[in-house]
C-alpha cells in the first residue's frame, strides 16, 4: 500500500474527531528546529463541510480491537485497514508543515491489541518526530483510556495538547453503546493530565530545566444525539469538566449515523447540527461570559430553544437585569447584553475612559445594535423602544431559518433548507411545503411563541 | 493642545512612500489646512482642485514620525499597518487620524467611538485580517531546496508575513511573491530582501506535484458529506484566496490559473523559461537584516 492511500484511509477514519485546534501555546521558532506555535491557533484550510483543517489529523492505525457500536473503526465493520510506520508519519508531517498546509500533527489511534501497546507505538512515532526530525510545531495527542499512567506521562512530555474522549455524556449510555470503555478508565488519565500539567507549570516557574507537560492543556469530546441526554445534562457535565479537570475545551460532535443498530438512531436521522451549534454557544457563555450552567437551563426547560441563542434566551427570561448603562456598567454586566461580546465589552471599557458613548459610537466599536439596542441605555437614554414582536424579531437567530442554494451538481439550483437549519424546517420541506414559505411560517410561529413568553 | 485647520480646496500629490505621506502631514499642520484629497502617483485621480506637489524631505518626515512615536506604540503601529492598505481613501483617513491623535495625545488609540479613529482602526483591521488569511492559506512549493509561494493580496501584506514565516521556518530559504503588486519577499540565510518581480512559473517537479496530490487526497478524505455546508466554507475561506491554494484548484495535475494572470504583468525582455525562481529577473528594492 503506498503512502498516499494509507494517508487517505487513516484520515478518513480520523475525520469524526472534532478537536482540530492548534491553540493554547505560544512558542517562537528556534534555529536548528522547524516550527512555531501561536496561542490563538491557525487554521490552514476549510473543507466543503465548513470545518477547519488545522492539524494533520490521522489515526496511527485503524485496526481496532474494540467494538463500539457508534464508531466506524469498530472491529466488526468491514473497512480497509492501515497502520503507519513512525518515520513515514514524521516525514509526512514535516513535508506538509514546510508547505504551510498544516499547523502540526493530531495523532490518535484505534486500540491495537491493548491500550499500552498502542500508546507505546504512538509515543515512539512522536519521539522520532520531535527528536530526530526536530519538529517544534504543535502536536495534539490522544491518550488511550486504560493505558498505564507512565505512558500517559511520556506522551504528555512530547505533546502540546492531550485529550481523552469521554464519548458519551453519561455512564449509562457509555455502557450501552461502548461496552469496552469504562467511565473510570476515561476519567483516570484526565485527572492525571490535569495534575501533571498543573505541576509542570509550577515547576517551570521555579526551575530552569523543568519540562512542559501538555502546555496547551487538555480537551475532550462527546457525541450529541446518539443517546437521550438533555442539553441541561450536557452543559452541567461540561461545566463540571471545566472546573474539576481544568479542561481547555469540550467539543461536541453531532451524531452521524454510520451503522444500523437497534440501540442507535435510525440511519436516516439528520445530524443535529443546530443543537450542536447551540451547545457550542452555551460553552462559550461558560468560558468567556461568566455564565453558569444553572442560569442557562432549568428543570422546566431542559433543552435550548432552537430559534434563539442561549444568551438572548437568558436575557428574555431576566428582564430585571436590563437596561444596562454602557457608560458605567461593569464588564460582567456588559457581557450579559445580547449583541455585546468579550471584544466589544473590552473596547467599550477602554473607549469610555476617553469619551461618552452613544449609539453611533457603539456601532463603530462593533456592538451589534440590532440586538443590543433594546437592552442598553446611553447616558440615561434607552437605546430603542420596541414592541415585543419587534424585539423577538430582532433576537431570532437567522441560522435556524437558513435557506440557500447548495450546488452539488450543475443543474441543482433550487433553494433548500441549509444543513444547520432548525429540524422543523427540514420536516416541513420533507412534507412537500415550499422551503421559503416554510421558513416564513416557522419564523412567524417562533415570534408568536417568544412574544407570549415575554 | 488643539491644532486648528480648515478644509482647503487643494489636492496634495506625493510620491506614494511613507516618508512622502509624513511630509504631507507636516504640510497640513504648517499651513493649518485639511487638503480635499491626497493622491499618490499609483492612483491617477482627476480632481477639480488645484494640485500641490509635496516634496519628500526626510528631515520633516523624521520630525513627524518622532511625534507619532511620542503618542505611544499602538498609535504608531496603527498608522504603519494602516499605511499598507491600498484603500483609495487611506491618506485622507490617516491624516484625519493623525490630526485627532496629535490633538488628543496618548490614549487616542482607544477612542474607537470617534469616527476618525474608528476609520483608521478599520483600515488596520482589514490589513491585519488579510495578512492573517495569508498566514493561514499561503501554500509553499519546493523547488531546488527553496520554498516559493504566490499570493494575490489586496493590500501590501508582505511585511506582516515576514515575522511569522521567519520564525516558523528558521533555517529555510523562501520567497513569497505578491503578484498583485509585483513585489517579492525573499529570505535567504539571515537576510530578508524585498524584490521587484514580474513573473513566477508554477512548479512542474514531479516530486512536488506528488506532495500536492497527497495533500489533496487528505483534504478530500477529511470532508464529511452529511455535514456539507459550502456557505460556511466560503465564509471562513473566501473565494479570492482559492486561486493560490492547491487543494481548491481543480484536479491533481491541473496547471494553476496563475500562469495566465502573471504572464500579463511580465515585462518585455524577461524570460519566462527556467523553473528556478532564483534565476528570474529580480531587482533589489531593499535589504534588511532579519
Amino acid at each position: 500500500m503506498d503512502l498516499a492511500e494509507k494517508l487517505e484511509i487513516l484520515a478518513d477514519s480520523a475525520k469524526y474527531d472534532v478537536a482540530c485546534t492548534s491553540s493554547g501555546v505560544d512558542r517562537p521558532g528556534q534555529h536548528g528546529k522547524i516550527g512555531s506555535c501561536a496561542a490563538p491557533g491557525i487554521c490552514h484550510a476549510f473543507t466543503p463541510d465548513g470545518r477547519c483543517v488545522s492539524l494533520l489529523k490521522v489515526l496511527y492505525s485503524n485496526s481496532c480491537s474494540y467494538d463500539c457500536s457508534y464508531c466506524v473503526n469498530r472491529r466488526s465493520n468491514d473497512i480497509r485497514r492501515a497502520t503507519f510506520i513512525p518515520r513515514e508519519l514524521a516525514e509526512l508531517t514535516i513535508g506538509f508543515y514546510r508547505r504551510n498546509y498544516i499547523e502540526g500533527l493530531f495523532l490518535s489511534s484505534a486500540v491495537m491489541g491493548n491500550p499500552d501497546l498502542t500508546m507505546e507505538r504512538m509515543i515512539e512515532a512522536l519521539r522520532i518526530l520531535r527528536e530526530e526530525y526536530r519538529f517544534h510545531g504543535y502536536i495534539h495527542a490522544k491518550a488511550i483510556p486504560g493505558a498505564d499512567p507512565l505512558l500517559v506521562r511520556r506522551l504528555g512530555l512530547l505533546a502540546d495538547r492531550m485529550s481523552v474522549n469521554i464519548e458519551l455524556p453519561s455512564e449509562v449510555s457509555l455502557q450501552r453503546l461502548a461496552p469496552d470503555k469504562k467511565k473510570a478508565a476515561v476519567l483516570a488519565p484526565m485527572r492525571q493530565i490535569a495534575d501533571e500539567s498543573r505541576q509542570s507549570r509550577r515547576e517551570m516557574q521555579v526551575y530552569r530545566g523543568a519540562k512542559p507537560f501538555a502546555p496547551a492543556g487538555q480537551s475532550t469530546q462527546m457525541i450529541i444525539g446518539a443517546s437521550p441526554e438533555t442539553d441541561r445534562h450536557i452543559i452541567g457535565l461540561t461545566e463540571a469538566l471545566y472546573k474539576k479537570y481544568s479542561l481547555k475545551r469540550v467539543f461536541y460532535s453531532a451524531y452521524l449515523p454510520v451503522v444500523e443498530d437497534s440501540r442507535l438512531p435510525a440511519l436516516t436521522t439528520r445530524p443535529p447540527l443546530l443543537r450542536e451549534h447551540r451547545l457550542y454557544q452555551a460553552d462559550w457563555l461558560l468560558r468567556y461570559y461568566h455564565f453558569s450552567a444553572s442560569e442557562l437551563l432549568s428543570e422546566e426547560e431542559p433543552n435550548f430553544n432552537p430559534y434563539l441563542d442561549p444568551k438572548c434566551c437568558w436575557a428574555l427570561r431576566n428582564p430585571a437585569c436590563f437596561p444596562v448603562e454602557v457608560n458605567t456598567a461593569s464588564k460582567e454586566e456588559l457581557l450579559r447584553v445580547p449583541g455585546i461580546g468579550p471584544k466589544s465589552a473590552q473596547r467599550i471599557i477602554k473607549a469610555r475612559r476617553m469619551q461618552h458613548l452613544g449609539l453611533a459610537e457603539l456601532k463603530r466599536i462593533g456592538v451589534v445594535l440590532k440586538r443590543a439596542q433594546y437592552f442598553i441605555t446611553c447616558n440615561g437614554y434607552l437605546g430603542a423602544h420596541g414592541t415585543r414582536a419587534e424585539i423577538a424579531n430582532a433576537l431570532l437567530d437567522p441560522k435556524a431559518f437558513g435557506v440557500g442554494v447548495q450546488q452539488l451538481s450543475l443543474d441543482d439550483c433550487m433553494p433548500k433548507a441549509l444543513p444547520d437549519a432548525a429540524p422543523e424546517l427540514h420536516q416541513l420541506t420533507a412534507e412537500g411545503m415550499d422551503v421559503l414559505q416554510a421558513a416564513a411560517l416557522l419564523r412567524q410561529e417562533a415570534v408568536t411563541c417568544i412574544t407570549r413568553q415575554m | 493642545m488643539h491644532y486648528q485647520a480648515d478644509v482647503a480646496d487643494v489636492v496634495y500629490r506625493y510620491d506614494g512612500s511613507m516618508q512622502g505621506f509624513l511630509c504631507c502631514v507636516f504640510e497640513s499642520f504648517c499651513r493649518k489646512e485639511l487638503p480635499a484629497e491626497i493622491c499618490s502617483p499609483a492612483e491617477d485621480r482627476l480632481t477639480l482642485y488645484p494640485d500641490r506637489e509635496i516634496l519628500t524631505d526626510s528631515q520633516r518626515a523624521q520630525r513627524v514620525l518622532a511625534g507619532i512615536e511620542r503618542l505611544g506604540g499602538s498609535v504608531k503601529q496603527r498608522f504603519t499597518t494602516a499605511f499598507l492598505s491600498t484603500d483609495p481613501e487611506k491618506e485622507r483617513i490617516l491624516l484625519r487620524y493623525l490630526r485627532t491623535a496629535f490633538n488628543t495625545g496618548r490614549g487616542v488609540d482607544q477612542m474607537l467611538g470617534d469616527p476618525d479613529v474608528a476609520a483608521a482602526w478599520q483600515l488596520e483591521r482589514a490589513v491585519n485580517g488579510e495578512a492573517h488569511h495569508f498566514i493561514e492559506f499561503l501554500r509553499f512549493e519546493e523547488r531546488g531546496g527553496m520554498l516559493g509561494a504566490v499570493i494575490h493580496p489586496k493590500n501590501m501584506v508582505l511585511p506582516l508575513l515576514r515575522g511569522h514565516f521567519c520564525s516558523r521556518l528558521p533555517d529555510e530559504s523562501f520567497l513569497i511573491y505578491d503578484a498583485s503588486h509585483g513585489v517579492a519577499m525573499m529570505r535567504r540565510g539571515d537576510t530578508v530582501r524585498y524584490l521587484e518581480m514580474t513573473d513566477y512559473d508554477p512548479v512542474s517537479d514531479p516530486e512536488e506535484l506528488e506532495w500536492q496530490s497527497m495533500w489533496k487526497r487528505f483534504f478530500k478524505a477529511l470532508t464529511i458529506e452529511q455535514r456539507r455546508n459550502e456557505r460556511c466554507q466560503r465564509t471562513h475561506c473566501p473565494r479570492r484566496f482559492w486561486q493560490d491554494m492547491c487543494e481548491m484548484t481543480g484536479g491533481c495535475l491541473a496547471v494553476p490559473e496563475r500562469t495566465v494572470s502573471t504572464a500579463k504583468r511580465s515585462l518585455p525582455g524577461n524570460s519566462s523559461e527556467g523553473t528556478d525562481i532564483r534565476s528570474s529577473t529580480l531587482v533589489t528594492i531593499s535589504q534588511t537584516p532579519q
